[in-house]
């Protein structure tokens, strides 16, 4: 029986060539669009799976009260982990992690790395590793270091017999390789290329050893068994216990949570990643979805045809179950062959996906998990798009044979107009999706940033920079090339250090208050274009501005009524507000700009800025500065960045969502074109003596074109009726996640509207038109 | 074989109801040729759909081999027919996707036949028809007459007790309509029961006897042939 079965499927399949291409594409492109999201989905949920025992592994952030609100930051203090190990008795580990950068030399080699100063007990927390040496003995010398395979290999060319030999530092004693770890998997929160002991870093930082100062990262491990809830209750009582300030908490973030679920809101998880990853999942069902539907519809539209034959079937004695397998067969054939091209559209588009959404994602069909997606994949295809057709045909009364006239069913009819509605639905919202994604992108690209992105470069403050502060600005200003130099202690877009508990004149509750500070050279102001509202810059002589502030608009604001030039702001000691600056964005750049107060100084500085002067190539100009460089910190490699290009990277993700949306949306729109060409094609060929009829009467072909076509028009104008308020319901919310967003217009839902109706246009208006230009004698021969 | 009394049935939209079948009443012996005539919208093609359990009357009763199958279900009745009914349509109705043998074997299939019976009893049927050279073939590549023979055959191929034509020369010359009717002929002489539905006179005078039709009654019954029974 089962033979039988496929091999009618086969034979109807291969008999109506044109419906099952439509057919296979459709579910085909809906099934590859479903595995590649389904390989990102599965990448995004196995992040930091490698983590060995992961339900045990924590960080540790801090919740600190401000205004009433908690605010969660990473940075924790110094001594908080081993007060963890020590008062908690279920932390069986815990451990430190500072993030720095080291020129590293070894021979002619001179590499330029980041890595992590970091306590023993992290070997074990991450699960690392030894290929060479191991964990206990690793950080015996406090000059040890242990580096991964990448880093062995760029150094020395090999990984093997390297333990005990020398690194050399800039400025510090050499390093010993105690260790070679193996590299981090792809897909971790935290990667590692070299670790050193945390003692060697706090040695030279005293103030490493207090809790009042919060910058580094906590991990723990817990012990088998042991009660996260407890836990995580008692890790939130111990910072109010050991500092008595009761308006910060340290808490445990679960390491199944750190790539997905890292969005706080007053000191909870609210979300992140994981949102994204909800969304593609959805969109890859809605693929789907409408790919079913055209399944459904293009099989039932046929049902004409094939009424008499299940008449026939069920007169010589056949059961409705024996038709509903027949017509499930031929709906699972189908969808395995779609399948088929799907694998082969998967391992074609596979490069393109990955060098778009940057990850490296693999097919393997030896793997259960992608195996199962598919197979399942193809069954739920082939079930549910097959299902509807094969109930409905399979209801066919056998007595319609002797009739010979077999219309197919008012219910069907009006639930194919439906399913078009439902997939036009789908795609309008898509387009309206992709439309509004892509205005707020460049909203924000085109921000008042309260500064002048173009033409500055940012390099990495090392070496002997600062020592030869003076003579590399000399020597740059020299070069003819350059308007303007200058230093921040912050990266121009970052969040930077902040503070609380500063006090001001005329201020109420000023402890509450987070404020963000940076020290910066005197013409730091100048070269990033920011604007002076009120008062006066730092005067070239950092030492006659030491306790002289500059404040951002925002910080004046909360000072109260009246100029805040000359009022006094105590933090560690009394300082003057010399100038008011206007308000620029960093850290959310989505977000209300933050109170920041700009200290003279250049000793924290960690970034060099330059604005290049107009006109000049870049590649000149960098030429020149790199060789400035060189003279003055020649241990160190010439690296740097433009800001409108550090700018650009803040939306990846938002450039990422509009790519992908702009994809997901064409691919929607291409499958419901597919069955809307198919569903004409049949309309034109049932209405063909219709057809032959009028233009005997004396119709034009425009005459017929329009009465083919208004019929989907009516159903596209539905779609569009339904799909507007959704899209502006979904929109309107996505949009409230940005403080800085746009209005929704009313064109872009016209110009939704009027993409759909020309694309359906466009697709019908083949099969209107050959209709029409038929020879009326052939279309009433057909009687 | 067959007994109907007070058969009734309606259609009926919003607005009206038609009568197809008003208070029939006949008899059908085994082994008995019967043609059953009448105008367009007669009722002819709704007493085919009941005698062949396609449908179900309204009113009155139809004894199958002295069963009461008025009231059966539909699984009853797809039970009953595929066991002893076979059809013959005026359009053929074979199915395209199936070959000649294929749509031959399709009733054995439904009542569960092993499939080397299945091959041998179509195999003999195919020859029988003198159609077994184009066993290969689908349908659209048959003539008239060699489709409606693969038809007959498929009707036959249960060894129906029952055989319900609905004007099976309808659709082809007269040549091959001759040909088709002295099969069905041929069938009978064997001892299978015949009900023809047709508007050739020609054709009926093959039967025993001719009902005629108007309205969905009787109107008159001529006995051709002494039928003596089998």
């Amino acid at each position: 029986m089962l033979g039988n079965l496929i091999n009618i499927a086969v034979r109807n399949i291969r008999k109506n060539q044109g419906y099952s291409i439509l057919n296979i594409t459709g579910l085909a492109l809906g099934i590859t669009s479903a595995c590649l999201i389904f390989l990102w989905v599965e990448n995004e949920t196995n992040f930091d799976s490698s983590i060995p025992d992961q339900e045990r592994v924590f960080y540790v952030p801090i919740n600190q009260k401000y205004k009433g609100e908690w605010q969660t930051f990473h940075a924790s203090p110094g001594p908080l982990a081993a007060a963890l190990k020590k008062e908690i008795p279920e932390v069986n580990k815990a451990g430190r992690l500072v993030n720095a950068n080291l020129l590293f030399k070894v021979g002619d080699n001179i590499i330029n790395s980041n890595g992590h100063y970091a306590d023993t007990d992290i070997f074990e927390i991450f699960g690392l590793s030894f290929i060479e040496g191991n964990a206990k003995t690793a950080f015996e010398n406090l000059n040890s270091i242990v580096i991964t395979e990448e880093t062995a290999e760029k150094l020395f060319g090999t990984v093997e017999g390297i333990v005990g030999k020398s690194i050399f530092v800039n400025n510090s004693p050499p390093l010993q390789i105690s260790g070679v770890i193996e590299d981090s998997p792809a897909n971790v929160t935290y990667k590692f290329s070299w670790l050193c002991p945390f003692q060697h870093y706090s040695k030279e930082n005293s103030w490493t050893q207090t809790y009042d100062n919060n910058f580094v990262d906590t991990f723990v491990k817990l012990i088998p068994g042991a009660d996260r809830i407890a836990v995580d209750n008692k890790v939130r009582d111990i910072l109010p216990l050991l500092t008595q300030d009761n308006k910060q908490e340290a808490f445990l973030h679960s390491s199944k949570d750190w790539h997905l679920r890292s969005k706080f809101q007053n000191g909870v998880i609210v979300g992140g990643a994981i949102e994204f990853v909800q969304l593609f999942s959805l969109i890859a069902i809605i693929i789907l979805l409408i790919a079913c539907i055209n399944f459904m519809n293009l099989a039932t539209a046929r049902s004409e045809k094939k009424a008499n034959e299940v008449g026939v079937r069920k007169a010589l004695g056949s059961s409705k179950k024996i038709l509903i397998a027949q017509f499930l067969t031929e709906s699972m054939m189908t969808a395995s062959m779609a399948a088929g091209v799907a694998v082969l559209l998967l391992y074609l588009l596979l490069p393109y996906f990955n060098n778009l959404v940057e990850r490296d994602l693999t097919i393997g069909f030896n793997e259960p998990a992608h195996l199962i997606f598919l197979i399942g994949i193809t069954l739920v295809c082939g079930i549910f798009a097959g299902l509807y057709p094969a109930f409905y045909l399979s209801s066919f009364k056998p007595l319609d044979i002797f009739k010979r006239i077999n219309k197919p069913g008012g219910s069907a009819v009006s639930l194919r107009k439906g399913l078009i509605v439902t997939q036009f639905i789908f795609s309008i919202v898509f387009i309206i999706s992709t439309l509004i994604v892509f205005l707020q992108i460049q909203h924000i690209k085109s921000r008042d940033l309260g500064f002048n992105k173009e033409n500055v470069v940012q390099i990495p403050v090392n070496g002997n920079i600062i020592k030869n502060y003076n003579s590399i600005e000399e020597d740059m200003f020299a070069l003819g090339l350059v308007q303007n130099v200058s230093m921040n202690s912050s990266e121009i877009f970052s969040s930077g250090s902040n503070g609380s508990g500063l006090s001001w004149q005329g201020g109420i509750e000023t402890e509450d208050v987070l404020i963000r500070y940076r020290w910066i050279t005197s013409n730091f102001i100048e070269t990033l274009g920011m604007e002076i509202v009120e008062g006066r810059n730092f005067s070239n002589n950092s030492r006659n501005d030491s306790l002289n502030i500059i404040i951002t608009q925002s910080f004046a604001k909360l000072m109260g009524p009246g100029s805040a030039v000359g009022r006094i702001v105590t933090a560690d000691k009394n300082y003057t507000v010399i100038g008011v600056v206007k308000d620029y964005v960093y850290g959310d750049i989505y977000g209300p700009s933050q109170p920041v107060m700009f200290l003279s100084g250049l000793d924290e500085a960690s970034f060099l800025y330059v604005r290049l002067k107009p006109g000049i190539p870049q590649g000149m100009v960098l030429g020149s500065l790199q060789k400035v460089l060189k003279r003055h910190n020649p241990a160190f490699p010439f690296e740097y960045t433009f800001v409108d290009r550090v700018f650009q990277t803040k939306f990846k993700r938002e450039i990422l969502i509009s790519k992908l949306s702009q994809i997901f949306a064409l691919i929607a729109i291409l499958i419901s074109c597919l069955g809307l060409f198919g569903l004409s094609a049949f309309t034109a060929e049932q209405r063909k003596k219709e057809i032959g009829i009028r233009k005997t009467l004396g119709s034009s072909v425009l005459n017929i074109w329009r009465l083919l076509f208004q019929e989907f028009l009516f159903l596209i104008l539905i779609a569009i009726i339904i799909a507007v308020p959704i899209a502006y319901l979904l929109l309107s919310q996505w949009l409230q996640g940005f403080a800085y967003r746009i209005d929704m217009n009313f064109w872009v839902f016209i110009i939704a509207g009027a993409i759909a109706i020309l694309i359906a246009l466009l697709t019908i208006s083949f099969h209107a038109v050959k209709a029409a230009k038929n020879n009326p004698s052939n279309n009433l021969r057909t009687e | 074989m067959i007994k109907i009394t007070d058969l009734e049935k309606y259609y009926s939209t919003e607005e009206v109801r038609t009568i197809a079948l008003n208070g029939l009443s006949f008899k059908v012996k085994e082994g008995e040729f019967v043609a059953v005539m009448g105008p367009s919208g007669c009722g002819k093609s709704t007493l085919l759909n009941i005698l062949g359990l396609l449908d179900e009357p309204d009113g009155g009763s139809f004894l199958f081999n002295g069963i009461e199958v008025a009231g059966f279900n539909e699984r009853k009745r797809s039970n009953l027919r595929k066991h002893n009914i076979g059809f013959v349509f005026q359009s053929f109705n074979l199915i395209d996707e199936l070959t000649v043998f294929e749509n031959v074997e399709l009733p054995l299939i439904y009542t569960g036949v092993k499939s080397a019976d299945r091959k041998e009893r179509v195999n003999e049927v195919l020859e029988r028809m003198q159609i077994m050279h184009r066993r290969k073939h689908f349908p659209q590549q048959l003539s008239g007459g060699q489709q409606q023979r693969v038809a007959i055959a498929r009707a036959v191929i249960n060894r129906p007790k029952l055989i319900l034509a609905d004007e099976p020369t309808g659709n082809l010359d007269s040549s091959n309509g001759n040909e088709v009717m002295e099969l069905l002929t041929e069938l009978n002489d064997a001892g299978t029961t015949i009900v023809m539905v047709t508007h050739s006179e020609h054709d009926a005078k093959y039967s025993h006897r001719i009902i005629r039709m108007l309205d969905g009654q009787k109107v008159t019954e001529n006995v051709l042939a002494d039928f003596k029974g089998i």
